[in-house]
Order: structure tokens, then sequence, then C-alpha cells
């Protein structure tokens, strides 16, 4: 078993270099790259500047070698990965082209928006879904089980980020309810803030992101747990457990909801991935600066290693949380074997 | 689930001239089942035929909502202007170019020469901006505009209908296309199995991996969206340089269920008939172990639909979509955000794109227990 993981481990490796390299190669072919922006800036503010009308402002070729040079354009693609790849295993990722910062320095600090955002969505869908899932498989075929079904395909039927215009505008203030500010993720005034005034205020902002947030999880977490619990009720062991004479709350919480739980407790796996890389869509309509939006504005703005740092954490996250998924799996299960 | 498969035996009754004729008994496909085990889901079976009925009606809807009038008669003469082309002095306007057939109805009913004019039954375009409407735009609701105006004064309603035969169909043609590669490759990947399959388990690992409205962003971004006017949406570059776009980040998750299904299919018996009787190899996959292998490629189906339309009003909201006056959803809710005291730009859209997709999800759930039941038994 423990080979069985190491070797997945050691294929994280040309996954990881394929990813990047396909993003590398469709970046540095892209037209209006950081030169182009920067030769385009450039020719704005001569125009500006100069005011004599002129329709175009020649740059020097040495100049536009220069900018080329320094953005490391004058390479070609293959030799620029190597560099790439050579900086990134010195744990160097570069510096924005926009911020004029470390890469890392700048991702480092939508860290702890995107947990805080990614981590209570994700526990009060957990701590919604499953007891909600539980209950309709107890209740399976009752009006409650449908309605709540109903409800669970609502939810389904509507991307989280789209329910998000919809709630600020009936809730952000603009021609309903003023319940809820416009976005952002904190208060201005946040550092003159008490405890509990802190408390109240971050509940404030971040109630109705984590709402779409958890409307995301909410039918398939639900549907989820209510199968699998449903498919071990019908298992002999739980027939066994009633011919015994156990009562039935015994032999549903304890017997079958134990292990139903075993599909659910794998998705855990996939929670780091989730923290991090957040919808920046979500991020977009609620105007939080978490790394979903940063990735997203750093591919507008064409800063390549800030766009290449984040493709590089959240892949990452995302292949080791698939190889924790199916050691939770094995931990949770002992019947599983992997070779 | 196979032996419910089997067709009841048919008795050959060759020469049977001595036995009396069994009663025929019409042996039922395992397909005509599935259908009308469907039709038996109410929720599900009467969604799928509104939705049928509105995909069909959102074709003849340059007859219901256009600025265009269907007929008009004018001095004895009768014009179809829905189908062909009249300057505005053919009816006595001194307009350029296409008449206003709204204002050509006032006009000629007020001039009671026994002339008409016969609009459809909402008579606004789906591009054209109302701009003689009092006020700036985004206009109200009203009792012209049920749904109101958008930013530059378009009738919501319309837009919103055209919006459903253009998510629709974009929905679908992804979904064609996405499924041809998806299904070839995951059969060949379960059928050859060894190397192969690991080799393309990997790039397909590695290509789902990718993040995808990332690379959709950034590769968009290399062509220019150009929208040639006056041509029908299916006929734009665009539309399907987005719907291959699409495509390519979107048969990855069929693969999975037809390898599975070939794997599990090709260890059969009726596999190794075909081997031992000498049927080809394309044959053996495609004649069949693929028909054996559909259930999870017609159950995936409706909810790749729902992917394929959520993804695009994502796109349009960011604006990474279909070109400009492309009648969209998504790109209505992207100027909601800008207006958001004028609610319906949001809620009509969001409204739209929730119906649309609840029916659809409706249809996915029943055609989903039609074709791959799961029979819950419970003690109590």
């Amino acid at each position: 078993m423990t080979g069985y993981f190491l070797r997945r481990f050691l294929l994280i490796i040309p996954t990881f270099l394929g990813i990047t390299l396909a993003v590398f190669v469709i970046m540095h072919f892209v037209p209006g790259g950081p030169v182009e922006r920067q030769i385009m800036r450039y020719k704005m503010a001569m125009q500006e500047g100069g005011g004599g009308g002129r329709a175009s402002v020649e740059i020097p070729a040495e100049a536009i070698e220069e900018m080329k040079r320094y953005y490391g354009f004058d390479k070609p693609v293959h030799v620029r990965y190597a560099l790439w790849l050579w900086n990134l295993m010195h744990l160097d990722l570069g510096r924005s082209y926009i911020y004029q910062d470390p890469v890392w320095d700048v991702i480092k600090s939508r860290f702890p928006i995107s947990i805080f955002l990614g981590m209570t969505g994700f526990l009060l869908s957990y701590l919604v879904c499953v007891p909600l899932g539980v209950w309709k498989a107890v209740k399976h075929g009752t009006k409650f089980d449908f309605i709540s079904s109903f409800i669970v395909f609502l939810g389904y039927s509507v991307p989280g980020w789209a329910l998000g215009t919809a709630l600020l505008v009936l809730f952000g203030g603009g021609s309903f309810l003023d319940w809820f500010p416009l976005g952002g993720f904190r208060p201005d005034n946040w550092e003159y803030l008490g405890f509990f005034q802190k408390i109240t205020a971050q509940i404030h902002y971040m109630f109705l992101p984590v709402v779409c947030y958890m409307i995301a999880e909410f039918a398939t977490l639900t549907i989820l747990t209510k199968n699998s619990l449903m498919e071990n009720l019908g298992q002999d062991y739980v027939r066994t457990a009633f011919a015994k004479g156990l009562n039935e709350n015994r032999v549903i919480f304890l017997h079958a909801l134990r292990n139903s739980l075993i599909p659910i407790a794998t998705g855990l796996g996939h929670v780091i991935s989730i923290i991090l890389a957040g919808s920046f869509l979500i991020e977009k309509v609620f105007n939080i600066d978490g790394m979903g939006y940063l990735g997203y504005t750093s591919i507008l703005q064409r800063d390549y290693p800030v766009a290449l740092g984040i493709l590089v954490i959240s892949s990452l996250l995302l292949l080791v949380g698939n190889i924790l998924s199916d050691i939770i799996y094995v931990i949770v299960d002992p019947r599983i074997r992997f070779k | 689930m196979k032996q419910e498969v089997l067709p009841p035996i048919e008795e050959s009754v060759g020469a049977g001239a001595m036995a009396p004729p069994l009663p025929q008994k019409r042996s039922v496909s395992i397909f005509r089942k599935r259908i009308r085990k469907f039709k038996t889901l109410k929720r599900g079976y009467y969604s799928f035929l509104i939705l049928l009925v509105a995909y069909g009606i959102s074709f003849i809807l340059p007859v219901l909502v256009n600025s265009k009038a269907l007929v008009v008669r004018y001095q004895g003469q009768y014009y179809f202007p829905i189908l062909k082309y009249y300057p505005a002095s053919q009816f006595g306007l001194d307009a350029i170019g296409e008449p206003d057939y709204r204002a050509l109805k006032t006009k000629v009913s007020q001039e009671n020469r026994g002339d008409w004019v016969l609009m459809p039954l909402y008579p606004y375009s789906a591009t054209e901006s109302l701009l003689d409407l009092p006020g700036s735009p985004p206009h109200k609701p009203s009792r012209e505009h049920i749904m109101g105006t958008d930013d530059r004064a378009r009738d919501v309603f319309t837009r919103l209908a055209y919006g459903f035969n253009v998510s629709l169909t974009f929905a679908l043609i992804v979904l064609g296309i996405s499924y041809v590669f998806g299904v070839l490759i995951g059969s060949l990947l379960g059928y050859v199995g060894g190397k192969l399959d690991i080799f393309g388990q990997r790039v397909i690992e590695i290509w789902s991996s990718l993040p995808f409205l990332y690379t959709i962003i950034i590769v968009s971004s290399i062509v220019v969206p150009i929208y040639i006017p006056g041509r029908n949406l299916v006929l734009q570059p665009s539309f399907w340089l987005l719907i291959m776009i699409l495509a390519v980040f979107d048969w990855m998750g069929i693969t999975y269920y037809v390898r599975g299904e070939f794997y599990r299919e090709k260890a059969k018996d009726y596999v190794g008939a075909a081997i031992a009787m000498g049927v080809s190899e394309p044959a053996i996959m495609f004649r069949h172990i693929l028909p054996n292998a559909l259930t999870p490629v017609v159950s995936f189906a409706p909810f790749a639909i729902v992917a394929n339309i959520a993804a695009l009003v994502a796109l349009d909201f960011l604006g990474f979509g279909l070109p400009a006056p492309t009648p969209s959803w998504g790109e209505l809710i992207g100027q909601g955000m800008n207006y958001l005291t004028d609610w319906w730009l949001v809620f009509f859209p969001l409204a739209a794109v929730f119906v649309t997709l609840l029916l659809i999800v409706f249809v996915g759930e029943a055609v989903r227990e039609a074709f791959d039941p799961k029979e819950y038994s419970r003690l109590r």
C-alpha cells in the first residue's frame, strides 16, 4: 500500500509538468502580452504628453528589445520554461509585472481571505448537508423528503455566483432591503473594532458570499449522503440487525450511518483545493480580494508570474488532494486495498 | 439489471403445423422499456415535453417576437417584410433603410385607407435599441416592455426569448461534439487497455487539471470575436470558435464512464463469441459493446447540458462569451451588476437560467431513474 501511494506521489511530477507546460506555452503565444501592453502604454503616454496630434509614435527598436529582455521574452519558449522551472525549484516565483512585488508576497496576502471564506463555506455545507441527507434517507418517500428534494433541485439549478447577483439586488440595499453590504471582505474601520464587533461585522460581510459557496455544494452533498445511507439500509447486515431486535435508531445511526459516511469522508481530501481555489466568480460578484479573483485579474492584465504562481499552488493542491482522498478512503474503510 | 433485459424467448413455429400457433408476443427492446419507464415519471416527462415545445417554438421566434411586420397591405399590394427586405420609401416613408413597421402601423391606421400592417405578437427585435422611449435606459418594466429594457434600450423579454434558443443550441452542439470525442476516446482506452490506457489516463488527468475558465479566458483573448451582422448565429465563426473551445474542455467527463463500461463489457461472453467468429475489432467495439455501454452516456447528457449552459452564462457574464449583440442571459446579469438598482436586469435573466436548468435537471433525474434504476429495499 505504501508503495502504491509512493507511486501516486511520484506521478504528481509528470502531471504537474504537463499542466504548467501547457499553460506556459499558451501564455507565451497569446498576443497582447506584457511587452505589447508596455508599448501600448508608452505610446499612449507619448501621445498625451506630446499633444501634437501625431497619429503614431515610433518606439526605437532597441527600446523594444530592452523591454523584451526585461520581461524575458527575448528567449525562446522552452528556455523560458526551463528558467521558470529552475527558479521554481528554488522557491522563486518571480516578480509581479503589475505590483512589482515578489509573486509569493502578492499571493500570500490573499491567503487569509480565501482560507476564511472557503473554510466557513465548507464547514457549514457539511454541517447542513450531511444531517439533511441522513434525515431525508430516514424519511424516504415522505412529504419531508419530497419537499426537501425539490429545494435541493432548486439549489442545483442556479449557479452560486448568479444567485449572488440576485442576493445583492435583494439585500444589498439597491432597490429592496438594505441588510448586507454590497461587497468586500471586511469593513474599512476593521482595526478600530472591538472583538465582538469584529465577529458581527465579519458575519455581516460574509453571510451572502458563504450562502453562495454553500449552494454549489448543497445539492451534490445532500444527495450523496442520502443515496449512500439508502444503499446501506438495504444491505443484509441491516436486515440482521433489525432481526436481532435492535431498535431502529440504533440500527440507522450506529450501524448503517457509519458505513454510509465513507464516500463523504473521501471528499474531505479535496478540502485543501476547495478552500484555496475558491470561486473567482463569487469573489468577483462580491468584490472580495481572494486568490481566485487575483488569478482572474492577473490573467486579464497579463501579469503572468502571478497567474503561473496561482496555477502552481492550485494544481499542486488539487493533485495532492486527489491522493489525500484515497488515503482517507483507506483509513476509514479498511476493506479497500490499492495496489 | 441484465436479467430484465432479455426479451421473452419466441418459439419458432416453422414446422409447427401440428401445434396451435402461440399467441404472438412482441418482444420489447430494452430501449423501449426504458422510454416507457421514463414516460411514467411524470415530473421528468412533462419537463421534457415543456422543454421540447419551448425549444421548438424558439425556432419560430422571428414570427412571434420581431420588429418586422409579418404582412403589410399598402395601396392594394401585399408585402411580406418578414421574408424580404423593403426600403422605407416603398411605403411612402422618407427614412433611409428598413422602415419602422410599428410607426408604419400607426401611420397607416390613422390614414384609414383600408391598408393595414400585421405585426408579430411582441413587436420588438432582440438587437434594436429603442431610442424613442422616454427617459434614459435601462427602462423599467412597463406595459409595452414587460421586462423592461437593458442599458442599450433593448427589450429584455425579446433578448431572453432569443437567448433561450442560443443557450440551448449552444449547449446541445457542445454536448454533441464532446460526446463524439469522449465516447471514441473512452471506448478506445477501455477496449484496448494496457499501455494506451495508462498513457491516455495521464493525458486526461493533465487536461482536466487545467483551470478551465482560466484557459478559456486566455484563449478567447487571442481571437477577437467578430460579429458578422445580418448573419444567422449558427453561421457566425465566433459561435463555432467558442463551441470548439468548450468542447475541448468538455470531453473528459464522459470518457471515465465509457471507459469503465467497456472494461466491464469486454470481459463478457458475447464479446468472446464475437471475437471467435472473427468479427473485426471496430465492429466489436461499436456494434457490439457500445450499445451496451450507452447507459452512462444517456444519463450523463442532461447534466452535461446543465453544465454547458452554466458555463456559457458565466462566460457571457465575464464578457468572454458570444460576441456582443448576440442575445445572452449572462450578459444581462453582467449588466445587472452594474445597475444594481435596476432589479429587472438581474431577476428576469436569472429566472430564465433557473427555470431552464431546473427543467433539464428534472429530465435528467427521470432519465437516470429510467436508464439506471436503483431499487432501494428497506425492511421498515
